[in-house]
């Protein structure tokens, strides 16, 4: 059905439209349940349309005939549905299927396997690499931490050189100790004072 | 009748499955085109629809034909699992030799041609008389 021209209600159309061309617009649903009823259906009774008794006989018998055809054909399809469901679970064909199922299985589980395997040796080799040259820098690091401890210690004892007391320097260094005396005594008290001062000189 | 198809999707409770004509490309204005589809009941005509099973054409082509189609695989599970046809359906099927031809279709038929037959009666009597009418003139 024709839907109403921009929201205009029909009669306004018809009266703009030119009155020689025909506007058959049907709207369905055009009155709502409150309007009233046009007056052109006032009298109007609805009648159903005739019945013709030896039409309806004829009609009766081969309607009767077309259920009984109807519900035995959705019988036998429903068989069918049964049946076919019945063969894919436990058909002749449905065991070798899944023998065949699981054997792609198995040997797919076994490739897959053996990739794995050479996948892990190839890993082990490379870890085995990884870890000489890592070893490798190792040792070369603490080799040279032992120079650098070595020469550390060949400066410290550069340093302490200068305080030696050799044959040379025996009588110096003796007549230097008797004209310094050193007191090695001092007194603290609690509160952290130091008096260097003894009784001894 | 046996659900043996699950109603899963939108969960109905009580809803059956229907083979009706969903209209297609209801875009276009006065070309009607019709697709056989199995739906739920409650969904809308042209809504969505569980399986398409055909198509018809009811407009003739060239050749005066309409063009009519049916996936019978399909449409016997379907049916075998409880789907209830609609009138049209299944007075086309009746007309395809899948069903028995319906009731309405071979009433509807016999209805057509007393009406011919009457209108032919009418003309040739118009023709008779007017015949008639001349030779006595």
């Amino acid at each position: 059905m024709f839907q109403v021209i921009g929201g205009r209600s029909v009669p306004a159309a018809r009266l703009l439209a030119p009155r020689s061309a025909v506007l058959v617009e049907a709207v369905r649903g055009r009155k709502s349940r409150t309007d009233p009823v046009a007056k052109s259906k006032e009298g109007r009774i609805k009648v159903p349309p005739p019945v013709d008794p030896v039409e309806m006989v004829v009609l009766k018998e081969r309607y009767t005939e077309y259920q009984l055809i109807m519900s035995a054909l959705r019988l036998e399809f429903k068989e069918e549905v049964l049946r076919k469901k019945y063969e894919e679970e436990t058909g002749s064909q449905a065991e070798e299927r899944v023998r065949q199922e699981a054997e792609e299985h198995r040997s797919l589980m076994a490739w897959n396997n053996e990739e794995n395997l050479q996948i892990s040796f190839c890993q082990e080799a490379e870890e085995a690499q990884r870890k000489k040259i890592e070893a490798a820098i190792q040792r070369e690091q603490e080799q040279q931490e032992f120079i650098k401890e070595k020469e550390r210690e060949i400066l410290q004892l550069q340093e302490e050189v200068k305080n030696f007391i050799t044959v040379e320097n025996l009588d110096q260094r003796i007549e230097e100790a008797l004209d310094n005396p050193k007191n090695y005594n001092f007194a603290i008290d609690k509160e952290g004072r130091v008096v260097k001062q003894t009784a001894l000189q | 009748m046996v659900h043996l198809s699950s109603l899963l999707l939108k969960k109905y409770h009580g809803g059956h499955v229907v083979i009706r004509l969903a209209l297609a490309g209801h875009k276009q204005a006065n070309r009607p085109f019709y697709r056989i589809v199995a739906a739920y009941n409650k969904r809308a005509r042209d809504g969505r629809y569980i399986e398409q099973l055909g198509s018809y054409d009811p407009l003739p082509n060239i050749y005066n034909e309409k063009l009519v189609s049916f996936n019978f695989d399909r449409l016997k599970y379907w049916i075998g699992c409880g789907a209830h046809p609609t009138k049209p359906v299944a007075k086309l099927l009746g007309l395809a030799g899948f069903f028995p031809l319906h009731p309405m279709t071979i009433t509807e038929a016999e209805r057509q041609r007393v009406q011919t037959e009457k209108t032919e009666t009418n003309t040739d009597m118009c023709q008779v008389t007017l015949d008639n009418t001349q030779v006595t003139i």
